[in-house]
């Protein structure tokens, strides 16, 4: 048996994860019936849907079975699949980056920049972040009482951040805010590239579009840091080598893009998400200024809530069993982290936002050599901005219906209106 | 001879085949590793390691 094209429409619909609640409902009727089980879509190849947490966990630990790039890492139809492959000279993926590359490039492409990432490495970056932090918390009090705390905080600061630990001047910060949100918002007309509903054929026209705009500015970039070079994340892509080569013009332009697009809109979707649940919860607010040790258990909770990243896709390479099914070589398979992180069989109470909890094994960063290389300092970007904030707000509200992305793969809010007072 | 594994990211420490590669020679005890060393594929501390196989 499969999936059910309604259920299976349902989890692939953009316009479910902007409503959040019926992509919760579709996977939960997932996990509680068909846990693990293929979805027969027309304009699809099949795929597996794997909602539970456990096997997410024994997939992604499995890297040399189940591999990122062989097809298309996130989920497209056929037909766009073959369109990317027609524009790449053959690869299922319009960008080469970490997350599309397996074995010996993988591992060498992350090198290059995971020594200085580690939490060891970054913790210098303290003092900085915080001052980043402080003047965004200035910026969203100087609204008076109401804000979007997403177009006007959580949008900017991570950019701000990760643009300064990439080495990117402050004025290309709206460039990049605008690329990304066309890059990952392609569905969403408010967001995209054409501030339109889209065809298929002219959200790839789009993205492929951004693309190059992208590559153009960062070809720049590289001979920039090739002739002074930095210490500055984009400054070691420049000047990585692998066997004695420079990357080759797909690595490095995929290294760039992924670091100055995901390495912001994560957090950006993930803070935005931990405001509007505050909003929600007066509580919440109280208990971290009461102990502020629990910033670090709202941040993890908000990671787990948010889960910013909706899905990858992987592709087995041998037959092999997961969670008593069988997967045949060349299967595809979507790892949905926005079900996992609502495993029953997980946390007791998933729908509930708590930063009391004992253990938080939340998944949204993945697991094993593909984990997200920004998290450490996704996580110390939040910690820091909540630090300086909580304690500064006397009360916070929803100030009318926040909205979200319309999206199925890397999305979050995109309003968080909200009333506030301070102390 | 025991196991460890990464709390973040699933990363197992074998005391068996050490990791050559970084210097740590096979049958090398977790405890025997240096205190600032870190995951390898994640970066997390080596206090965030679990024991799972004795």
């Amino acid at each position: 048996m499969t999936i059910s094209e309604a259920l299976a429409r349902t989890i692939i619909d953009p316009k479910s994860y902007a409503q959040r609640e019926i992509a919760d409902a579709a996977f939960t009727q997932i996990r509680a019936e068909q846990p693990l089980d293929k979805a027969e879509l027309p304009d699809f190849d099949p795929f597996w849907v794997v909602s539970r947490h456990a096997d997410i966990k024994e997939i992604e630990r499995q890297p040399d079975i189940f591999h990122n790039g062989d097809k298309s890492t996130f989920l497209s139809p056929r037909d766009g699949v073959e369109r990317v492959k027609g524009l790449t000279g053959g690869e299922p993926n319009l960008i080469r980056s970490l997350v599309s590359v397996d074995g010996d490039e993988h591992k060498a492409l992350r090198g290059v920049v995971f020594p200085h990432v580690t939490p060891r490495a970054i913790k210098p970056l303290e003092d900085q972040i915080r001052a980043i932090a402080r003047e965004f918390v200035d910026h969203m009090l100087s609204f008076g009482g109401e804000v979007d705390f997403a177009q006007d905080v959580a949008f900017l600061y991570p950019l701000r951040v990760i643009m300064t630990v990439l080495g990117v001047p402050q004025e290309d910060e709206p460039f990049m805010l605008k690329l990304t949100q066309e890059l990952f918002n392609n569905a969403d007309p408010e967001l995209n590239r054409r501030r339109a509903e889209l065809t298929p054929d002219e959200m790839l026209k789009s993205l492929w579009e951004t693309t190059m705009e992208l590559e153009a500015y960062f070809a720049a970039v590289t001979e920039k840091f090739r002739a002074n070079p930095t210490g500055q994340i984009n400054s070691l892509i420049a000047n990585a080598t692998i066997n004695g080569e420079y990357l080759n013009h797909r690595q490095l332009m995929g290294y760039y893009i992924i670091a100055a697009t995901a390495g912001h809109d994560t957090t950006s979707n993930t803070t935005a998400g931990a405001m509007w649940a505050l909003a929600e919860r007066p509580e919440l607010l109280r208990a971290m200024q009461e102990s502020p040790d629990r910033i670090n258990a709202f941040v993890e909770e908000s990671i787990r809530w948010e889960v910013p990243v909706k899905h990858f896709m992987r592709s087995a390479v041998a037959d092999c069993e997961i969670g008593g099914r069988q997967i045949k070589a060349g299967d595809w398979l979507m790892l949905s982290y926005q079900s996992a992180n609502r495993d029953e069989t997980v946390w007791a109470d998933p729908f509930d936002f708590r930063i009391d909890r004992d253990q938080n094994p939340q998944i949204a960063f993945g697991y094993g050599v593909h984990v997200c290389l920004g998290q450490h300092l996704a996580r110390m970007e939040m910690r820091i901005l909540w630090e300086e904030l909580s304690g500064r707000l006397k009360s916070v509200e929803m100030n009318g219906r926040g909205e979200r992305a319309i999206s199925n793969f890397v999305c979050g809010p995109k309003h968080v209106p909200i009333r506030f007072t301070v102390n | 001879m025991r196991k460890w594994r990464c709390r973040n990211c699933g990363f197992i420490y074998d005391e068996t085949l050490g990791l050559p590669d970084e210097g740590i020679a096979p049958g090398t005890r977790f405890e025997d590793i240096p205190e600032d060393w870190y995951c390898p594929d994640c970066g997390t501390e080596k206090q965030d390691f679990e024991l799972v196989d004795y």
